[in-house]
């Protein structure tokens, strides 16, 4: 028999504002334990929460770019129940009437089709602090993160494999990144993802009864729960079990499900509307004012770069990764490089850079302009695309402009009779190498050519010296 | 140059204690000095007053009368008394609610009302005992222990703000600030023949107040009359950045109060002849100076009160839920969690406090929601609606205060449903919206005060205080003192 598995996400996504959603405390993370809040946050007797407009305008922004229909009115409600990392008693949330319903996520199917993952609304909402739990049995409260501002996205269950459930959750992190709604660093916590599992017979049966596992914190996390989880299920049904509604704690080192509590169990969460804040009130001007902030989205700038500019789709992929790589591209073309030459670059150096020093573009030292500077000097041949490369890494690595390093280094050399002599040096000192080449085997080549580039600091020119090489050889 | 002080009259209005120091008949400093020494007197004897701040408020009271001489008065109120209830944070002393919960806490700021009086020249002389969490209609379930009332003090002086109405009600000079969740400052007021005034919600600013019923608390004063009334209400009143339900734009009008209507039902079986008499007396006496009297009945009101239980203890559950024992509020260490919150908030609240959590936690649950707080959010639009209807027709409702006069101490305390029947008059407004007036309107034949209330047009605070200070130049109720209150 075929299973079809069944995934709903609910996602929690920290918004980049500058302070926090109901207080002015700013919305950082690093901070000493209890060193970042103040009396509206910590629940103080008689302070009152403050919506930030900031949040608003940066939920409008996510809410524009999901293709949800944003509410006129929306509104606030408390969800109540104790924790020690909730000093107020309750959440702020939006649970009656959310700001923005409906809309999509789209996604990659594994095979490779395009897809839409429907949501059912977004609302905003207030994080909880944090509880430290040691293993000597004390508890630490942390209330840094307490009141940071919340988008949770729920999505509708749709029928996708656990690859294609992190798939979802990846494109709607890269949207998120892209218009700067959120950080979306799932290992700092400000992307969280809870995911509904369920499994039918096949696709056009009734929805079977859904599992939630809570608090998932990576891709492979989201991946592997849904497989493990519809494994269980289809196990329990195929042995002529039932699955019970519950919510189920995946354990990433042993890779099960365990229960945490059943339906009967979960909390009366006795949400009612928030008297403390007005209602919310989005007009079309705003949603059209954050429209026209919003950057290109990167639907529109794929078409850019593969049908207007001419890169393969498999070039284009790793510049619109964010959206920061993509102005960065911009500013190479802006500087005057083709976008073969521009993407060959960025992708073959600027991303091994920041891959090697673990850096985000927006940390990258070098600007687009100097390195347009090397790559013409390389176009022009009036370096060598290895000296090019040296020069970057060196500017990198001791902090330079590299077009100081470009004007130091000499330029290349194709004067025949200069090259002509480094050879001839170069092919008296290795005669076994030449041997080599004369019986067939052209290994050698590399060497020889190396060192002929050594012999002229770097300064031959490499296809003059190449070609001068193999034809000096063939004439020896 | 020694002559012996001179004070003006005990039952003296904040107006008239300013006329004696502009004119130098005494100075702030003085004048605050004496009260301080009645409230440490009498106002303790009462069990009105918590907490005294004197070397603060001399010094502050000096300072004011040096900028008196300066010609540089910070405004109308620089150098006047008042009190703030125990419920209202203020940067000096603590902040209790009454409740052995928060004995002791110190809130370290001042509310926006404190703050702006401050910043007016007022001086803070100390805090006044209330019922706990303002959840009282009788100032019996105060921590401080109970409050007397001035008239007799054998009875209650109304709740929750009845230390403030004992002081206003037995001595002048100063204003007071309450809090009015569903008649916290009308009741009292009325008990106590003090003048009091519920405004518009969001007119004043909540910062600082200790939550109850946010969508029904509302900060108010309670002085001798209705003129000190607008003083205090035009020094606190407008938007606060610090809470967003405070009102940006205020209605300025000042428009006469010219049509006036009885509501049926506060005249009805249930209300005190006496009070019936006395609050159909006023009507009269208005209409002989010109005020158009009519009577409009408002049905919803018999809904109102079992509205504003399932409401204000539903916002209550919520907003006690921080005093946990974890963050702020007192702590019995226990081995685990839960027992620790249980054994806190059980050492902590108070019978009613608790007794209205459970309420407010079982209408909100599910399951009991749809038939609790769904249908009274659903009668609370039809109060409204019913209550903006009436006031297109008239400028104002009149109705009494109390269905009855102040009753002996201990009578109704273990009676809750005797208890919430206080409110039966008042919570309308606080459904509403709308502001209320609490006037004395005269004394029964026990020398009891009584107290009649006119509900306006959300916005109209400024216009009632008006016709307030109208009818207490047509009567002399509110000058009256309890016997023996004599300076």
């Amino acid at each position: 028999m075929s299973w079809q598995t069944v995934v709903g996400l609910e996602i929690h996504a920290q918004m980049a504002t500058r302070s926090k959603m109901f207080c002015s405390c700013r919305r950082e993370t690093g901070l000493d334990p209890n060193h970042n809040i103040c009396p509206v946050c910590t629940g103080w007797p008689g302070a009152l929460p403050v919506i930030n407009e900031a949040a608003v305008r940066c939920a409008i922004r996510a809410a524009i770019c999901l293709d949800c229909t944003i509410q006129r009115e929306s509104r606030f409600d408390r969800k109540n129940y104790f924790y020690p990392d909730l000093p107020k008693g309750y959440q702020i949330s939006q649970f009656y009437r959310p700001y923005a319903l409906g809309g999509a996520i789209s996604f990659e199917r594994e095979d490779a089709t395009a897809d839409r993952l429907p949501l059912v609304r977004i609302h905003m909402e207030e994080d909880a602090g944090k509880s430290i739990h040691a293993s000597d049995g004390t508890s630490r409260i942390d209330l840094n993160r307490c009141s940071s501002p919340l988008l949770e996205i729920v999505t509708e269950p749709l029928g996708m494999s656990g690859i294609e459930a992190a798939s979802c959750v990846r494109s709607l992190r890269h949207l998120l990144r892209w218009v700067g709604v959120s950080d979306g660093d799932m290992e700092k916590g400000n992307l969280r993802c809870d995911v509904n599992v369920s499994v039918r017979p096949d696709a056009s049966a009734e929805l079977g009864t859904r599992t939630e596992l809570k608090n998932l914190n990576s891709f492979v996390s989201i991946q592997r729960s849904v497989e493990v989880e519809s494994k269980r299920q289809i196990e329990v049904l195929e042995k002529g079990g039932t699955i019970r509604q519950e919510t189920r704690l995946w354990d990433q080192d042993l890779e099960v499900t365990e229960e945490m509590r059943s339906k009967e169990d979960s909390p009366d969460y006795r949400y009612f509307p928030e008297p403390d804040l007005p209602v919310i009130v989005i007009e079309q001007q705003d949603i059209d004012r954050e429209r026209q902030s919003l950057p290109e989205l990167p639907a529109e700038r794929y078409r850019e770069l593969v049908d207007d500019l001419g890169l393969d789709p498999k070039e284009a992929l790793p510049i619109l990764a964010r959206r920061e790589n993509c102005e960065f591209f911009a500013a190479l073309l802006e500087a005057g490089l083709s976008a073969t030459s521009a993407s060959n670059w960025f992708r073959g150096e600027v991303l091994r850079h920041l891959n090697d020093r673990s850096e985000r573009i927006d940390q990258y030292p070098l600007a687009a302009e100097a390195i347009a500077v090397v790559v013409k000097a390389v176009e022009e041949d009036r370096i060598s695309v290895g000296k090019g490369r040296e020069i970057l890494q060196q500017a990198l690595d001791e902090q330079r402009d590299p077009n100081e390093i470009l004007s130091e280094s000499g330029e290349q050399i194709s004067d025949e009779s200069a090259l002509v002599g480094w050879i001839t040096t170069v092919l008296s000192e290795n005669p076994e190498a030449v041997n080599k080449i004369k019986s067939g085997d052209s290994k050698p080549m590399g060497f020889l050519m190396g060192q002929v580039m050594k012999a002229s600091s770097g300064q031959a020119h490499p296809r003059l010296a190449q070609d001068l090489l193999q034809k000096m050889i063939e004439q020896d | 140059m020694s002559s012996p002080q001179q004070f003006p009259p005990r039952e003296a209005t904040v107006q008239e204690a300013l006329q004696w120091i502009s004119e130098g008949r005494c100075s702030s400093h003085d004048l605050v000095s004496r009260y301080l020494d009645f409230l440490e007197t009498e106002g303790k004897e009462l069990g009105a007053i918590v907490e005294t701040f004197e070397a603060e408020a001399l010094a502050a009271a000096k300072l004011s009368d040096k900028r008196r001489e300066q010609g540089e008065l910070l405004g109308p109120l620089d150098g006047i008394p008042f009190t703030a209830k125990m419920n209202i944070t203020t940067a000096v002393g603590t902040t209790d609610a009454s409740s052995a919960m928060l004995v002791g806490f110190e809130a370290g700021e001042d509310a926006t009302v404190v703050r702006r009086l401050l910043g007016g020249g007022a001086v803070l002389v100390g805090k006044t005992s209330c019922d706990e969490f303002a959840m009282g209609a009788t100032n019996e379930t105060s921590c401080h222990g109970v409050v007397a009332n001035p008239w007799d003090r054998s009875r209650v002086p109304g709740g929750s703000s009845g230390g403030a109405a004992a002081l206003a009600g037995s001595h002048g000079w100063a204003f007071h600030l309450g809090s009015d969740t569903g008649g916290s400052i009308r009741l009292p007021a009325a008990f106590c023949s003090a003048t009091g005034l519920k405004p518009t919600w969001g007119r004043v600013s909540r910062s600082g107040l200790i939550a109850f019923g946010s969508s029904l608390d509302q900060i108010g004063p309670i002085a001798r009359d209705a003129s000190d009334c607008a003083l205090v209400l035009d020094c606190i009143e407008g938007a606060d950045p610090l809470d967003s339900t405070s009102l940006h734009q205020l209605d300025e009008s000042r428009d006469p109060i010219e049509k006036v209507a009885l509501v049926s039902e506060g005249f009805g079986s249930g209300i005190d002849d006496s009070i019936r008499e006395a609050v159909r007396a006023a009507a009269q006496e208005m209409e002989q100076h010109g005020v158009e009297v009519t009577e409009v009945s408002l049905p919803q009101l018999h809904a109102a009160n079992a509205c504003y239980q399932v409401i204000a203890t539903a916002e209550a559950s919520s907003n006690l839920a921080r005093y946990d024992g974890i963050h702020v509020g007192s702590r019995v260490a226990a081995d685990d969690l839960q027992l620790l919150y249980e054994k806190s908030r059980r050492a902590g609240f108070g019978v009613e406090v608790r007794r209205r959590i459970l309420l407010g936690t079982f209408v909100l649950s599910a399951g009991y929601r749809d038939s609790y707080y769904s249908r009274a959010q659903a009668v609370r639009d039809l109060i409204r609606e019913g209550v903006d209807h009436a006031l297109e027709q008239v400028d104002a409702l009149l109705l009494p205060v109390s269905p009855f006069a102040p009753f002996p101490i201990g009578e109704r305390i273990d009676d809750p449903i005797a208890l919430y029947a206080c409110d039966i008059l008042t919570v309308t407004a606080n459904l509403a919206g709308v502001p209320a007036l609490a006037l004395p309107c005269g004394f029964d034949e026990a020398g009891l005060p009584i107290g009649m209330q006119l509900m306006g047009a959300r916005g109209s605070d400024h216009r009632l205080l008006q016709f307030g200070q109208q009818w207490q130049q047509w009567t002399a109720h509110h000058r009256e003192l309890p016997v023996g209150g004599a300076s």
